[in-house]
């Protein structure tokens, strides 16, 4: 199960896949003060993403895929993103 | 450093070293066409191989000497000295500068002024003289397409741009820019733009580029794509077309170099530059103006120690070191090894002079100070020898990096092998000390000399395994690319998901795991997953999932390749099977479901009825089976109609050494592989029962069939019957079974040699084994010996 819903928490697991949108928009749509927990995510859908964007839940963990981590997180959280070059950087 | 990167530099260390003595051969022996074609082979693999980088210098040069050796190879042209001693210096040359891009990866500054020399004299020989081939040279950097820069740039954030412009310009090479903006009702079509992005080779730098409104969360459309997305990316143009085949119209690509991406920082979008551009200037380099201050105070300083002082020894040393340095920081590398101190000063006046001045010095009419900093003059050219030439000492091409023999490691483990062997010879002498001299004291000191030595090679066995072991990742590699290209030629919307790629194996196993996991994933992709139209009716998403995953488990490694597709249909396999004859009628009628899948590992066996260009011919389950057992592993099938099927299987980590736990019976020992051993108990005699001509015991409330392992052997023995019965409880094939023996001895790491010559049929023996006391152990394989049971009963 992708997601897992808790009153106040999420977390998303594997693959969030488009048809787990839905029940993610809702549950954010009427929750208060929404944390989503990304650890043990390894992909999610844009159009997940584009709902956490919009909804702007706190972010409780980090995930541990190297893609979601170094280009994603940032834009959930907030920071700018400016995480530097990747791997190209000249010592 | 980026594992290709790493590895071609590991080969490339290899491939000039063959250059060099191929070369110096052929001086010794000209027009010998073996040694010529040698030599070329090396130079056309290290051209191929640069080409992979963006090492336009190194690609040139190598184009160069390639081909004036092709030449020579074709007996246009006979090699005379002045050739070798050229092409020496070219791969001389090109050793310093990978010994430059092993520290720093890139090439040095100066590699195109370095390389325009000697590609004109390889070149010379050739008839084209140096006229022509500079025009070449000059038409292979014009081919470059540089775009106008656009506006959408500016979302990957103006400091980032000034960083990666400093980066281009230094390196005098070029970026991909991507912008992705996804249909509003692509999700509809199974189009996850994310997951197109985060397949992006070599990404550099992603911007998530949100709707300039979003709507109120009550009025949201969670279908409607409204993010758009701008990529940098060191990708081939050719690889993004690839990637991005299905959705042409939502993308646009551009290669900007430098100076177009000033252009844009400067607020030149889209204006009428000319497409042509001229490149960069290859020795435009990028110093970070506070770096470079205190790099001048340093050589200031070292300056005015030379005028007051005369430094000697370690304190010329020192004060070499440190103008070194400096200088390195101001982009001018100096090879000051052994020289005087006459020498130093003048390398420190020669840096001091051309070194960049302060950004002070006018840019372009903008005033943005980050601009400025990026219109500081250029570092001139050294006047002392460039670093990374040839004759520099301390340039190591390559990381540390041994390459060995695969037979040596080998040999390494079977000596680790052979001392656990001689270890454990310890304990009998242990045991011997005490029984046949009396004398406990000396016994106990054995044992500890024993401990201490056990621990070593248990080390020394960890470290050489080590040596064998490899990321399952390995194995795992091959299948993105080939799950995508054969799900679109099935038509059939998939999803991989990997798991515990980092899971470690031995070098052997990963290797033998490649072709059943191929066929298993192709199983999988042809007869277990439906189309997205047959899944939709199914009721399921119409994107099926595969995933392969691996995890440690002891000393064994479990790999799983899991569909969530149609299932295997045991009704019909079970018809199928009877038709081919594999399966009688009675036991068309009997078999369960669960045995009915496990008839796909039957040889012969195919429930296709066509044969696509996918499976159905060559290999079957059977081999994939056969493969797995040889490397003493196990495969098992679990699959339920309509909702999916999971093979999973068991691996040892390493083939080199096998616990197992030693049993007797009738006085002779035997060994069982411990991964396959659940416990060992002993039972009243009494509580031995029967049921049809099956001795069983209960344990825990479970009922678990016992055989006598000496009956089944033929071996002449019967318990005493006063005494606890010995049974030991193995798990075969996910089904508990006892086995009687006379005594239990303890554990032993052991090499197992397979049964050879006369016993070679003896299948009931996985293999033979030598014992510290120097007996030979045969170690059971408790599948045939379970088989060899029921023929007895």
């Amino acid at each position: 199960m992708p997601l897992e819903l808790r009153d106040e928490s999420m977390s998303l697991v594997g693959v969030v896949t488009v048809d787990e949108v839905e029940q993610m928009v809702g549950w954010l749509r009427t929750c208060q003060r929404p944390k989503v927990s990304l650890r043990r995510c390894n992909h999610l859908h844009t159009g997940a993403l584009q709902a956490m964007l919009l909804f702007r839940p706190k972010i409780t963990s980090a995930p541990k895929d190297a893609f979601l981590a170094s280009q994603v997180l940032p834009l959930l959280t907030g920071s700018s993103g400016d995480t530097g070059r990747q791997g190209t950087e000249p010592p | 450093m980026n594992p290709l990167l790493a590895q071609f530099l590991a080969e490339a260390n290899d491939l000039l070293a063959s250059v060099d003595d191929g070369l110096l051969e052929l001086e010794r022996h000209p027009g010998d066409p073996e040694l010529v074609n040698e030599v070329f082979r090396a130079a056309h693999t290290f051209k191929g191989s640069s080409g992979l980088f963006d090492f336009p210098e190194l690609t040139r040069l190598t184009h160069a000497a390639e081909d004036l050796l092709d030449a020579v190879r074709g007996g246009r042209l006979a090699l005379d000295s002045g050739m070798t001693d050229d092409l020496l210096a070219s791969f001389d040359l090109i050793r310093g500068w990978l010994a430059h891009v092993t520290a720093h990866e890139r090439l040095p500054a100066t590699a195109g002024q370095d390389a325009a020399g000697l590609i004109t004299k390889l070149r010379a020989p050739l008839g084209g003289g140096a006229e022509p081939a500079a025009a070449d040279q000059e038409s292979q950097a014009s081919v470059r397409r540089i775009d106008p820069p656009p506006q959408w740039l500016a979302h990957l954030g103006t400091e980032w741009l000034i960083e990666t412009a400093g980066w281009l310009a230094t390196t005098s090479s070029t970026l991909r820019f991507v912008r992705y903006l996804p249909d509003q009702d692509c999700f509809f079509r199974a189009e996850d733009p994310l997951h197109l992005v985060r397949q992006v080779p070599g990404l550099d730098r992603l911007a998530v580029i949100p709707p300039d409104e979003w709507p109120a969360p009550d009025q949201y459309d969670e279908y409607v794509c409204l993010l758009s997305f701008v990529i940098a990316t060191r990708a081939a143009v050719g690889e993004l077309d690839y990637l991005f085949r299905y959705v042409p119209d939502q993308i646009s690509v551009v290669e900007l170099d430098a100076a177009a991406i000033h252009r844009h920082l400067e607020g030149e979008d889209e204006t009428e530059v000319p497409v042509a551009t001229p490149a960069p200037r290859p020795d435009a380099l990028h110093v970070d103006p506070a770096l470079a201050a205190d790099a001048q105070a340093v050589l200031a300083a070292a300056h005015r120690t030379l005028a007051v002082g005369e430094p000697v020894g370690t304190q010329l040393a020192a004060l070499t070191a440190s103008v070194t340095a400096a200088a390195l920081a101001l982009g001018v590398p100096l090879d000051l090894t052994g020289a005087d101190q006459e020498a130093v000063n003048a390398a420190i006046e020669g840096v001091l002079g051309r070194a960049p001045v302060e950004p002070a010095a006018e840019p372009p009419a903008v005033d943005h100070p980050v601009v400025a900093a990026l219109a500081a003059p250029p570092a001139p050219v050294p006047a002392a020898e460039p670093a990374g030439r040839a004759d520099d000492p301390g340039g190591q091409v390559g990381t540390r990096v041994l390459k060995v023999d695969q037979e040596k490691v080998d040999r390494l483990m079977e000596l680790v092998g052979e001392l656990n062997v001689a270890k454990n010879g310890l304990t009998f002498l242990a045991a011997a000390a005490e029984e046949e001299f009396g004398s406990r004291a000396l016994s106990r000191r054995i044992k500890d000399q024993y401990a201490g030595l056990h621990r070593i090679a248990e080390e020394l066995q960890a470290a050489v395994m080590d040596v064998r072991m490899l990321p399952l990742s390995v194995a795992f590699g091959r299948f993105p690319r080939l799950v995508r290209d054969l799900s679109r030629r099935l038509g059939k919307t998939i999803e991989l998901v990997t798991e515990g790629e980092d899971t470690m194996a031995d070098k052997d196993v990963i290797e033998a795991l490649g072709d059943p996991l191929v066929h298993l994933v192709r199983n999988s992709l042809d007869h277990g997953i439906e189309t997205s139209e047959e899944r939709i009716a199914a009721g399921k998403t119409p994107a099926a999932r595969l995933t392969l995953a691996a995890v440690a488990d002891g000393d064994a490694v479990l790999v799983e390749v899991s569909d969530d597709g149609r299932g295997v249909d045991p009704v019909r396999v079970k018809r199928k099977a009877y038709e081919k004859g594999l399966i009688s009628e009675e036991e068309l009628e009997s078999l369960s479901d669960s045995d009915a899948v496990d008839l796909v590992f039957r040889p012969g066996f195919s429930t296709a009825d066509q044969i696509s260009d996918l499976s159905g011919r060559g290999v079957g389950m059977d081999a994939v089976r056969a493969s797995v057992e040889k490397l003493g592993g196990s495969v098992t099938m679990r699959s339920e109609l309509g909702s999916g099927t999971v093979t999973r299987l068991r691996l040892p980590l390493s083939m080199a050494v096998t616990q197992v736990m030693v049993v007797s019976v009738a006085g002779q020992r035997f060994g069982v592989p411990v991964d396959l051993v659940v416990e060992t108990v002993r039972v009243p005699a009494a509580e031995m029962g029967r049921v049809l001509h099956q001795d069983v015991v209960v344990m825990r409330g479970e009922v678990v069939p016992v055989i006598d392992l000496a009956r089944a052997l033929e071996m002449p023995w019967s318990p005493e019957p006063d005494r606890d019965l010995a049974v030991l409880v193995a798990s075969v094939n996910g089904q508990r079974i006892g086995l009687l023996v006379e005594q239990f001895h303890r554990e032993v790491d052991v090499i197992l040699k397979p049964m050879e010559g006369l016993l070679a049929y003896a299948a009931e023996f996985s293999g033979t084994a030598l014992l510290g006391d120097g007996l030979v152990l045969l170690v059971l394989n408790l599948k045939e010996v379970l088989g060899l049971a029921a023929r007895v009963a």
